[in-house]
This record gives C-alpha cells, structure tokens and sequence, in this order.
C-alpha cells in the first residue's frame, strides 16, 4: 500500500505551540480570581491523627476555609484498580506526605502560612519500611485486609525436572530502588463550574476518564456533573496515571462554587506522588550446554508503599515479562507486592518490566558466560519467534521481531572494535554489553477498549473525537495521521477534539505503550463505521445501488460507472446533516488464570535490544555510557522521528535508572539531591527502527512508549559487568557500588 | 514560601558596609544568588533585608599589580574561567571555575559567594587553598587581609563577622614553571555537587619536588591543606612509589579530620587515587 501519511516526516501538530511557549500547562492556565489551595501533609510515616486545631489557622487573613476528611461527601478513597487512598486522611497516615487538610486562601502566601498554624496531633505508630518485614506474620497491619496486597503466580511445565535435565544453572538476586518519573511540569490545574454547572477541572493528566469517575465518586455526584479537560502535560511517564490534584481541586471547587487553583512545587511533586516500584527479584536460570534454556525460577517481591495503586498491575505485569523475550519451557514464577510505610509506589513507564528485564539480561549474560557463549548468540538460540509458546501459554503468531533486532545490533558490535583500553588511562576500562526485552501492548489479560467518533457536518468541517491525553508522546499527531491516512484527505483538514470528558468519550489511559494501537484501531473502526454512512448516503443521493459504491481518497465512488464520484463534504452538504462514525477497538486477550497466570494476556508485543559502550573509572566507580545502539521492533513507525525521538528519551531514561537515580523517602527532597542524567551524562544513541509489522495493528503498528526504555539499564549494567569483570546485582550502580565491585574482583 | 525581606542595591563598598552595619546581623549579602535563593526557598535562610552587591563596579575586577592577582569578589566563574590572566597565572582555579555547576550557574555565580558559603564542597576553594590566597574583608570598623585558610569554621561556616564584606581574593602570580592541576569527581558530568576535588601545585627542580601544596575538598569539614603530604613530598624525587606512600599520607589526614564513617571505605581509595591522578595531571600539562 502506497501510503502517504503513515511512515513520513511532518512536523508533530503540537510542535510550534510548545516552541513558542504558546501551549498552556497547568500553572498558565487563566482564571479569574481563583481561590489558592496548599495541602497539608503528614511529617511522620505511620501514625493515628489525635486531633486537629484550625483556629488559628483560620485567623489566617485570608483564609477562606479548611476542608478536612469529614468535608468529603462521597467516598474517601480512590485508586485504579483497589480503592484504598484517602484524598485527606481520616484517621491515620501512613507515609511522609500524605494529604491530612486543604486549605483555600485568597492568596497563595495566605494558604501557606495557614497550613503551618494547623494543629495536628499525631500518635506514632510503628514504621514498616522493607517488604520482608511487613510479611511478617506479626507485622503491624498498614491496611485492615493485611500488608499483602496481591500474590501472582505463572506455572508452565515442570521446573524441578527442568532443572534436574539443565547442564549449567545460575541463580542469584537483584534488587532496584525507587525512581521519580522526574516529569518537567510539575502538577498544577484549575477547578471551577463551567455553563452547564458541572465541577470542571483542568490539568495534565494522562487519563481524563479515570479522573472523571474519581472525582465523581469522591463527591458522589453523577458523571455527567463531572467535566475533566486535559490542558497542555508536561510529561507524564505512569506519574499522572492515578488522580494527582484532581480530587482536592474538585473539593474545593464543589463546595465553595467559585474558581480555585493548585499549583504543586518540585519538593511536593516528589514527596507525594507515586514511584517506581522497588523489586528484589531471586532469579535461577537453568540451561543445557548449547545454551538453550530449558527452566527458570523467579521470585519477586515489591514495595507498594502506603497505598495499592498500580501495585497489582505491576505485580502481575512483572511475572508475566519475567522470561524475558525468550522462549522457555518449564516456568515458576511467584510475584508478591505489600505494603509498607515508604512513598507509595505506582505506574513508570514499563510497569515492573525494567525491573525485570534487569534481571533476566543479567542470568543471559551469566549463563553465556558459563557456557563460554557469545551473548548475542545464546539470545538468538532462545529469542522467541513465530510459533513459539511463551510462558502464558500463549502462541505468537505474527510480528516477533526480537531476533531481527539482535541481528541489527550484531551487525554494529562486529563492525566495532571496542575494546582498546587506552595505555594512557589504564584506570579506565571499557566494555560492551547488551540488553532485549519484550513489552505486551496494552493492559494485562483484562478488557482495555478504547472508543473514537469520525464525524464531517454539512458545512464541510471534519472532525475526529477521541478521549486519549497526547502528554507529549505525540498520540495527536500519530492519531491523526492514522485517520488522515484511513479516509484520504489530508492532516490539516482534520480538527481534533481530545481528551475533554464532555465532548469525547473514553480511550483508557496513555500507558503500557497502547494508544497508537488500540486508539489507532478505534479511529479505523468509526473511519470504516463513516465510510459506510457515506456510502449508504452517497447512494441515496446518486440514486446507485449501495453495492456499486466504494470508498476511497475521500470520496465515493462507483465501480461501474468511472466517472461518478462524490467527496465527502460533497455528501454531507448535500444531505445536510452530519456524518458520523463510531469506533472502538478492544485488543484480543484472555483473563489469565489464577493460579497458574496461563492464557493470552496481550495481543501483541514490541521487541527490543539495545548495546551499550560504557567506560569505567576503576579507580571511583564512574561510569560514563558512551554511545548506545537501539535496536526496536515497532511493528510500523507511524511517525517514525517520534519513534526515533521516544528511543532517545528511553536511553536517557535507562541511563539514569542505570547509574544515578535513586529516591528515598524523607531524604530526596527535589532536582538538587535526586540526579537525573544531563545533556552531558547522555550516550550518542543509533536508533535502528526494525517493522515486523503487527496484522491487527493500525498499519502494522504496535508500541514503543516503554519499551524505549526497557533495554538501556540491562545494557548498560552488562557492559559494566564485561568492563571490570564484576558483576552488579543493585541498580543504581553509583559510585560506590561499581568500586565495590572493582575491589570485589581484585580480592577474587 | 519566601518570607518577605528589604532589598537594597548599593553603588559603593563603603554604602554596603554601612547597611550591613545597620541591619545588626539581620542582612544577607546577595551577588549570583546561587546558594543564597535555595537557602531562602528552603528555610535556611531568613535575613530581614537582602544586600545586591552586584553593582559595585569595585568588586567586579580582575586586576593584576606586579606579582600579584587579584579578583574581585562578584567576579563569576565564567568570567575566572574564560580571563586569559586567571588562566595564565592561575591555571589551577581557572579549571575548577569552568567544572562549576552549569553554564547558567556559572554565569551567575561568583567567587566570592563559593568561598562564604564555605560548603565543603566548594570547587574553587581547594585552588584558592594551594594558591595560598588571601582575602581582602572590609567592614565599618577595619579593613583586614586574611588568608583564606583562615577564614573557614566549619561546614558553611565563615569567621567573618556579619557586618564584614568580602571584597577581593588575591594571590601571587604562579611562574610558568610551576605544575598545576584540579581533578574533580561527581555522581553525573554537570551539575553536581563534586564528590571529591583535589588540587595540586609545585615545581620540580632536578627531578626533586618543590613548595608542593595539595588541598582536597568534600572530605573535611573545610577546606584543607593537606600538611602531611606537603612535608612528606617536600624535597623528594619524583617517584610513582612515592605518589602513593604520599597518597596515604593524604586519606590519613582525611580520617583525622573526619573521623571513620560510612562514606570512608568509598572515599579513602578514591581521594588516595585522585590525589596520584592529579599529581600526574599536573606533569603531563
């Protein structure tokens, strides 16, 4: 198919507004006298609230009013899938930050200085701060149903027997740390009651559905008393998945019918919103001596922190990915996540799978080693491929494109010669490693549609309705391209509407790498629904049987007759009422069984490798990452330079979660003592875009978000690992980790 | 939230002395404001009134009379890092200042504001310290030359008293001859806190070591020469063995001062391979 807005280079439609400084966030959004609001949070990890004293507080000039749990007329608890987050703490808090009062005050400085004059009386409760400890039978409970908030299992074959058949068998453990999504924007929005009366919220965030019934539920209020408008959202990576400020502006704005505004500082936006969830992943790998794996072993416990949020998902999400993009026959995964008194965590881009694929690269590389095999050799020997079986027990049909993407990245390490170190700095040693991964598109084994409407009124204008929230990925741009492509007129001619729960209906959430594909598939499905209206119009009008009649370029046509043809706008006028189609799009997946996690979580997945040149300084630890080459099955590059520009950001990314980042509660207050990579820290990236093209997808597309990612830190750490013949096995590897390593292998 | 505080912009040395001399110890002197805003957003820092001293033409000068070189204490790191007579007469604080923070910090930030915040971490202090440079601090009552060394108490802590200013660092001309270097170690390449910072100065003489004078920053609680080392070298040829018996001289003064912690296992063999690295580095430039 010859296509000509699918797979080209045009500017992304948001691109100018946002070079120019015209795009509004959160904080530029306009408004008239807004009240401000400040939250008060929780100084202590786990405690019972005794009392509190507003008096004074409410002296404050002003001070408007004090809105504590008792405020809340719905239900005070909220989460995407267990509700168990208050917006304001009834009676107990349970980590460093959470929210115990809302202020609203003629004046930000006047909100601040009251929420310092709030009395609160706590009475501490003990902290839980490790997983293993909050298992504990005799543990504290954090939450009245226990610390345990969901255990998964995977179980395919017979791993004892698979293991007693293996001729090498590595078993070691990882852990990682918390990461801050580090979004540049920090959150910030408006609430008031628009024309119809409805609580209207504006702010960034990647979900305007998900919000709406918060917020509804929280002011027990109907859904269509509930308007959220995404505003221009600086970056979102899983961060703006769970509700932010959305419910504590909505509050407000409910009971005091007038405007209010929030606008979060970075100390806040790190202290209270959610985190990567820490795993400490035990990991046996068992292999025969040709390097094909025959069994694996996994035992994965997170940290959920203080609330459930996405806590599940990524447990689940984790075990399911836990093979890694390989094929394995005899499969034992346990996956646990509980509670404890830490920063809670919830979705970052990968869901667990960075996690993961941390681990599994590691036992690849080890059991290469023991095998005396090359890497990239003994990933191909097991890449999974057409027909194979993964660990659900779902059989892949079409679009494995991990094998291709080793190749790609073989190609570049044996043109390479790498390994010189340099006589001048015998200090420095470099190395080389690689890193796959594989990422399900969409949510885990559940229902997770997406809807869309196509629409052309008489006076010519089309429209495209879709409820996706573009935060910064490009999902505006690559959507319209989809549906410019699909009914053949070009970008520019199509107005978008998204993301406003009044005017467009639900997409589900920018995550787990699935807008393009699932929403992609929703525009087909109301472009095909349109196309049919027109058609059935058009034969009306023309007086042709609707059987002659087909579709194409923007216009109907008649197979007989070559010379009839009618555009589009042509119908609609001539008609003279709009033309409408409904889509909605819900990927092919099974619910997977309880116990043993089989059945087809996913439609499809993307596949990734990446190599990493890194430099290490054996005498301090430093590790400099010098070029890294990302090798990606995307299915088909819509916009293939925001794929390109997705992989750069997902190297930047890895090379943080690999290197430097590390929260901890209480401790990492803000961009001061929190490191991300600069421009500086960042390796030159070769993006290498492979398209194994995905039959179900819009044009072959699958994902890229997360799987950008995914492979950077598995590379990198394995270049490490080669560079001073030490292995790491605790991300980050910061300074005094890889010298401790280094001092590891001269004692060996 | 900022409290509220008087801002004042004098024109003259002798006008901020006077203001510093009215507020009783209540004013903060501001130049690039790049410690001082974070203090203020934080809480640190409270001061009822915030003293500019940006315009005062005085201090943003470098200026060189006969052997010596003075700089102004507003002057910012860039402008120390990209002044052809800092990096001639004093390569060693021209490379720390182009190390600094980033660009933006850079050009803001000032000399003068790195040496009284006293953060132990400071970079252009351990250049400062091997420069044997002196302070010139003016205030209502005297104006007095002080060698820095002196002027540290503790972890940002000066012994300056709060009506006194800081107005010029100055230090002699280093002679084409004599071996410098700054080696510098962070979490990430821009924008860190260093680490560690070592710098080095000395001259050979017939393969024998000359007036060595090594600083390390980051590892005591201020800045500090590292004595034992100095004497130790003083005088020696010039050996790798060397280096590195002078390099346990150096992680030696460090755990005195600092006494054993946690950090201690990473920073011992680091300061020990960063002092060798920059006695090399010094030769080899």
């Amino acid at each position: 198919m010859n296509m000509r807005q699918v797979g080209i280079e045009i500017p992304k439609v948001d691109v100018l507004e946002k070079a120019l400084g015209e795009a509004k966030y959160g904080a530029d959004l306009p408004c008239q006298e807004p009240l401000h609001l400040k939250v008060l949070r929780s100084p202590t990890s786990h405690a019972k609230i005794v009392r509190m004293q507003m008096e004074k507080a409410l002296r404050v000039s002003g001070v408007e009013r004090i809105f504590t749990a008792k405020d809340i007329p719905g239900k005070n608890l909220v989460g995407t899938i267990v509700k168990d987050q208050p917006i304001l703490a009834s009676d107990r808090v349970r980590y460093i930050g959470d929210a115990v009062a809302l202020i609203a005050a003629r004046t930000e400085e006047a909100a601040e200085e009251a929420a310092q004059k709030v009395v609160v009386v706590y009475e501490d409760l003990p902290s839980i701060i490790h997983p293993e400890e909050a298992l504990h039978p005799h543990a504290p409970l954090i939450h009245e149903k226990g610390n345990l908030l969901l255990e998964f299992h995977v179980i395919k074959g017979d791993v004892q027997k698979g293991f007693k058949e293996a001729e090498v068998v590595v078993e070691e453990t990882y852990t990682t740390t918390w990461v801050d999504h580090a979004y540049l924007e920090p959150d910030a929005g408006i609430s008031y009651l628009d024309e119809k009366g409805r609580i209207t919220i504006v702010c960034p965030t990647q979900n305007v559905h998900y919000d709406q019934k918060e917020v509804a539920s929280v002011l027990s209020l109907p859904l269509d008393q509930v308007r959220i408008i995404q505003c221009s959202t600086g970056g979102g990576f899983g961060g703006r998945l769970d509700v932010t400020i959305q419910c504590l502006l909505a509050l407000a704005a409910f009971h005091l019918k007038q405007p209010v505004r929030i606008v979060y500082s970075r100390e806040e936006v790190f202290q209270v919103t959610s985190k990567r969830h820490p795993l400490t992943i035990r990991y046996k790998s068992g292999a025969k001596k040709d390097g094909k794996l025959i069994a694996i072993e996994v035992d994965i416990l997170g940290d959920t922190g203080a609330y459930a949020s996405y806590g599940g998902t990524v447990a689940i999400r984790s075990a399911v990915h836990a093979t890694g993009p390989y094929q394995v026959p005899n499969v034992k995964v346990r996956s646990r996540m509980a509670y404890t008194n830490n920063s809670w965590s919830g979705a970052m881009r990968g869901f667990g799978v960075p996690q993961m694929a941390f681990a599994h690269e590691s036992q690849m590389d080890l059991l290469a080693q023991a095998l005396k095999m090359d890497p990239i050799e003994i990933r191909l020997k097991n890449c999974l491929r057409v027909g194979s079986e993964t660990a659900t027990g779902q059989t892949l049909t079409a679009s494995v494109g991990i094998g291709e993407t080793l190749k790609k990245v073989k190609e570049w390490r044996d043109k390479l010669s790498l390994l010189k170190d340099d006589s001048k700095k015998p200090f420095i040693k470099k190395g080389v490693g690689i890193g796959s991964m594989w990422y399900g598109i969409g949510n885990t084994g559940i229902a997770n549609p997406s809807t869309a409407q196509m629409e052309i009124d008489p006076d010519g204008e089309i429209r495209l309705f879709t409820g996706v929230a573009d935060i910064g990925q490009g999902s505006d741009t690559v959507l319209l391209q989809i549906a410019s492509e699909a009914i053949g007129v070009s970008l520019d001619e199509i107005r978008l509407i998204r993301a406003d729960t009044a005017v467009t209906t639900d997409a589900g959430a920018t995550s787990a790498s699935r807008q393009t594909y699932i929403s992609g598939n929703a525009i087909l499905d109301a472009i095909k629904n349109l196309k049919h209206s027109a058609i059935q119009e058009a034969s009306q009008l023309l007086n042709i049987d609707e059987n002659d009649l087909f579709f194409e370029n923007g216009k109907v046509k008649s197979r007989t007759c070559l010379t009839t043809s009618i555009p589009l706008r042509e119908i609609a006028k001539r008609c003279a009422k709009i033309l409408k189609g409904e889509g909605s799009f819900d990927p092919e997946t099974t619910k997977l069984d309880p116990q043993t996690g089989q059945g087809v979580p996913y439609a499809t997945y993307a596949f990734a490798t990446h190599l990493a040149e890194v430099e290490v300084d054996t005498e301090s630890g430093k590790v400099s990452v010098n070029r890294v080459i990302a090798s990606h099955d995307v299915g088909k590059a819509i916009h293939p330079q925001n794929v390109i520009g997705q992989i750069m950001g997902g190297v930047a990314m890895g090379t943080g979660f690999a290197l430097m980042e590390e929260y901890v509660p209480g401790e990492k207050t803000s961009f001061v003592n929190y490191l991300i990579p600069t421009s500086k820290d960042v390796p030159e990236v070769i993006p290498i875009v492979v398209e194994d093209k995905e039959p179900t997808g819009p044009f072959g597309a699958k994902g890229v978000g997360e799987p950008a990612l995914i492979p950077s830190a598995p590379a990198i750490l394995n270049a490490i690992a080669e560079a001073i013949g030490q292995r790491i096995y605790d991300l980050p590897a910061n300074l005094e980790r890889v010298l401790g390593a280094v001092q590891k292998r001269k004692l060996a | 939230m900022i409290p509220p505080f008087e801002y004042k912009i004098p024109n003259t040395i002798e006008e901020t002395c006077d203001l510093l001399w009215k507020a009783k110890g209540k004013a903060k002197i501001i130049a690039g404001g790049t410690d001082l805003v974070i203090g203020l957003r934080n809480g640190d820092q409270a001061p009822s009134v915030i003293i500019d001293i940006t315009r005062i033409e005085q201090l943003r000068k470098i200026e060189e009379k006969n052997s010596t070189l003075s700089i102004g204490a507003t002057v910012t790191h860039s402008e120390i890092a990209s002044s052809p007579s800092v990096r001639k007469y004093g390569k060693v604080l021209s490379d720390a200042a182009s190390e600094i923070g980033s660009p933006q910090i850079r050009n803001v930030g000032t000399i003068g504001g790195n040496i009284v915040n006293a953060s132990p971490a400071a970079d252009t202090l351990p250049p400062l310290m091997v420069l044997n440079a002196m302070g010139r601090v003016i205030s209502k009552e005297e104006e007095r030359q002080v060698p820095l060394a002196q002027l540290f108490k503790g972890p940002y802590q000066t012994q300056l008293k709060p009506h006194e200013l800081l107005v010029q660092i100055s230090f002699q001309k280093l002679h084409p001859e004599v071996k410098s270097s700054f080696v510098r170690l962070a979490r990430r390449d821009a924008m860190a806190i260093a680490r560690m910072n070592v710098a080095v100065v000395f001259q050979v003489e017939q393969s024998r070591i000359k007036d060595i004078r090594i600083a390390v920053g980051s590892v005591t609680p201020t800045p500090q020469r590292m004595s034992g080392a100095e004497t130790f070298l003083e005088g020696e040829k010039l050996e790798e063995k060397l280096l590195k018996k002078a390099s346990l001289k150096v992680s030696e003064t460090m755990i005195r001062q600092s006494g054993i912690r946690p950090s201690t296992s990473y920073k011992q063999p680091v300061v020990e391979a960063l002092f060798i690295r920059a006695m090399k580095k010094a030769l080899e430039e």
